[in-house]
């Protein structure tokens, strides 16, 4: 009998002790885990020990976190090739590591808390950047880009570069992009020739009603005018390019204030005009009756031959980038001048992560980034022959059967080095810095809003938000439903929201001397 | 065949309805994939499409690198992970189901625990990837699997604990069977519908698990069937409803037909094999249960 408890006995212990091994020997990490974190001071001591061997001694491979939103397929032969530059100049190859869009919060999140080798990270305040640095998981640049990236912040708009500090420091450094942005209308060209329309006497957003009229007489089965999305409401186009939202959540600047007092967006009477105008238009029947709830976005919808219009922020070259994208010929007009809100230079940044295994090397990696032609090029359109063919006259083009490498080159590095498409002004990136640098900046740039202190507010918002924006933003509900809606945003908790978002402005703005 | 006359038809509608529910949505899912993408957008999913088009299946059979790969991963994870999971399950719920088991109470209660409490997500993964280096490794997608499922080691402990005689056990004994041979000779044949029950579940656990892939993969060569459809899915509904500082993103973003394609392609298996262990699932599931 004691002989056969015992054969009985062991398996059940042993297994029982591995369950329990998992389940103990997670909840005693939780200690650990936590420590980095909230210990934000052992990263700069970390950083500081290693800058002393920084010769390059060893090789390394260096890990670039991205959001990898297109065909990631053949990222392998990219990296490959970086590697080879990279090797020869700072004795590192390069892993790229895409990750979707949809898990990135959640993947970064894990990366972050715990110690995989992680070297640069595209960060965003769209991606909780402030508390990234809050809990001390982005080292502070400005040593490292002193010492071994001193040109980049000649690549870019002073005021851009400078707008990713916090506290005085910096933790990320902008992508160079289409920081501003101009807002106007994009349409079939097919449609516009057919009729002979064109916008050249269109100042302003209410002058389209005839070019509407025009399309929704004579092309049955089309909308004249479609949204980007439930959120991207027709009134919301209209009213965003003379706004800076500052984050997601209600409050915002109006940008030709040039102030920085926060305002609630659905007060104003520039925001009621908008309802009114989209009332108008869902009225004539120029917007889809289920604009409200539908889950096709414009592209689709213009693709399918259902929509005609599409009012989008815009930058140069959209009406090229836009062709490619609906796969029918677009023609664009901007009616409001190229802005720059509070998180033109934050929306899109590459970051040093504590948990970098040399700072000084990831400083050379993200160096070679904004100053090498090649490296930069190779990220941005993949390899030559295989993701991208010569077009001549300096330009490129997609190969014979698409490209099973699609990078969504705003995130990262310097793009104004990289090949430009083909149908691209070939001084695309010359117009695109005029652009930038000629738009109204925002009082606010660099500043982010961290929403954690009125968590249940903005969550009370969000619903209210959900029950009536995209309805009266699309038009389908009568403007005079706003004064609901704001009553309901009352007492949701408005107010609280935007006195904290001026109480954090306030500070912000203390501190940075604006 | 004596049974109530009047009440037959009514039973039978009820059931002709439930069943006509659980049917409709795959219905529809699989009509939607078949459906060309224009009519899709002009007109909703339809049950009978205006217009036909096999556009979303040709995608796929174009993907199918990546496809085979996801499926390969699928059924490698869910064949080994079914098989461990289901062995290592019964040998923890015998002992535990045998009388003379020493410290019973105290182990039945250390299963009994991981149903309501667990390392968190932070702690675990750093378990995972820090102590075991399992990030990127199939190990990730089977191992998770394996370790939390205590209630199915309480359903096989009382269907053991049951359905086998202490007599029968005894008798193996007296006739000089040891204890492994008790185990696999006497016990396992013996319970073949809680095994097919909980293998059943343990297949449909692994096949369906995008979790464990969407926190510890990273590389799209371990990306599952599940995880691949579930991060699709995930960057859509994310393209949705943010509006990234508004920039305009390329992004292959699957048609409405590929995305109904997939997950018709994804339950397929599935859907396939319930049948064959049916008749075991619902006699485990009430034996095991009741106690």
């Amino acid at each position: 009998m004691q002989n056969k408890s015992k054969a009985v006995l062991l398996p059940a212990v042993l297994l029982s002790m591995s369950m329990l091994a998992s389940a103990c020997g997670g909840s005693n990490d939780t200690g650990g885990a936590s420590a980095p974190a909230s210990g934000g001071s052992s990263a700069p001591a970390s950083s500081g020990a290693s800058s002393g061997a920084s010769s390059n001694g060893k090789e390394l491979q260096l890990t670039l976190a991205f959001m990898g939103l297109g065909n990631m397929k053949e990222v392998g032969l990219v990296q490959d090739e970086i590697s080879k530059i990279t090797k020869a100049k700072i004795n590192a190859t390069v892993k790229l590591m895409p990750i979707d869009i949809g898990a990135w919060t959640q993947q970064v999140n894990l990366l972050l808390a715990g110690n995989e080798p992680l070297d640069l990270l595209v960060t965003s305040s769209f991606f909780n950047y402030s508390s990234q640095v809050a809990k001390g998981q982005l080292l502070p640049l400005d040593d490292l880009l002193a010492k071994f990236a001193p040109t980049v912040k000649d690549t870019m708009e002073p005021a851009i570069f400078n707008s990713t500090k916090i506290n005085g420091k910096m933790y990320g450094v902008p992508s160079i992009r289409d920081t501003a942005a101009d807002h106007g209308i994009s349409a079939r060209k097919d449609l516009m020739d057919k009729y002979n329309l064109s916008f050249d006497n269109v100042k302003t957003y209410a002058d389209l009603d005839p070019i509407f009229k025009t399309i929704k007489d004579n092309e049955p089965g089309v909308y004249p005018l479609v949204q980007r999305s439930q959120t991207n409401g027709i009134a919301n186009e209209l009213v965003r390019g003379y706004t800076d939202y500052l984050g997601d959540t209600p409050g915002v600047l109006i940008i030709a204030n040039q102030d920085l007092k926060v305002v609630d967006l659905y007060e104003t009477q520039m925001y009621k005009d908008a309802l009114q105008q989209a009332r108008k238009w869902y009225q004539a029947g120029y917007i889809m009756p289920d604009a409200a709830t539908t889950q096709e976005g414009n592209n689709s919808l213009i693709k399918a031959g259902k929509g005609f219009s599409y009012l989008s922020n815009m930058k140069p070259g959209f009406a090229t980038q836009e062709t490619t994208v609906n796969g029918r010929e677009m023609v664009t007009a901007s009616f409001v001048p190229p802005i720059s809100t509070s998180d033109s230079g934050t929306g899109f940044m590459l970051s040093i992560p504590k948990n970098t295994q040399d700072a000084d090397r990831a400083a050379q990696l993200l160096n070679l980034l904004y100053t090498d032609k090649d490296v930069a090029n190779l990220l941005a359109n993949g390899v030559e022959g295989k993701h991208y063919v010569d077009a001549g006259n300096g330009q490129i083009k997609a190969p014979e059967g698409g490209s099973n490498y699609v990078f969504n080159q705003w995130e990262v590095g310097n793009n104004a080095l990289t090949k430009v498409w083909q149908g691209m002004d070939t001084d695309i990136w010359a117009q695109t810095k005029e652009f930038n640098k000629n738009s109204t900046f925002s009082k606010a740039l660099g500043f982010s809003f961290d929403s954690s202190p009125v968590k249940t507010e903005v969550a009370a918002v969000t619903n209210v938000n959900n029950q009536y924006k995209a309805g009266l933003e699309s038009g389908t509900i009568d403007p005079t439903k706003l004064d609901e809606f704001l009553k309901k945003l009352k007492a949701a908790g408005m107010d609280k929201i935007i006195a904290e978002k001026q109480k954090q402005l306030d500070a912000w703005a203390k501190a940075n001397n604006v | 065949m004596k049974t109530n006359d009047m009440n037959q038809p009514v039973v039978h509608a009820i059931f002709i309805v439930l069943a006509a529910l659980c049917v409709i949505p795959f219905l529809l899912l699989f009509m939607s994939s078949i459906s060309s993408e224009s009519s899709i957008v002009n007109n909703g999913y339809s049950f009978w499409p205006k217009q036909f088009s096999l556009e979303a299946y040709t995608y796929l059979w174009s993907q199918k690198l990546a496809m085979f790969n996801s499926y390969g991963v699928t059924i490698l994870i869910t064949v080994i992970g079914t098989f461990v999971g289901l062995l290592i399950s019964a040998l923890l719920a015998y002992p535990l189901s045998r009388q003379d088991l020493p410290i019973r109470g105290f182990l039945s209660f250390l299963v009994f625990f991981t149903l309501l409490f667990n390392g968190g997500l932070v702690p675990t993964y750093l378990i995972y990837t820090e102590v075991f280096h399992m990030k990127n490794t199939l190990m990730a997608l089977i191992v998770p699997g394996l370790l939390t499922n205590g209630f199915f080691i309480l359903l096989i402990r009382t269907f053991f604990a049951n359905s086998i005689p202490v007599q029968i056990i005894e008798s193996a004994y007296i006739d000089g069977a040891s204890e492994f041979k008790i185990f696999y000779r006497m016990v396992l044949p013996l319970s073949l519908p809680i095994l097919a029950t909980i293998g059943l579940m343990l297949t449909i656990n692994y096949w369906n698990d995008w979790f464990n892939g969407l926190v510890y993969i990273t590389e799209p060569q371990l990306f599952s069937i599940q995880n691949l459809l579930n991060r699709m899915l995930s960057n859509i509904q994310f393209l949705q409803q943010n509006n990234l500082g508004g920039q305009n993103m390329a992004v292959n973003l699957p048609m409405n037909g590929v995305r109904m394609a997939m997950a018709v392609v994804g339950i397929l298996p599935l859907i396939l094999i319930y049948p064959f262990f049916q008749k075991y699932f619902v006699k485990g599931l009430t034996i095991g249960a009741v106690k």
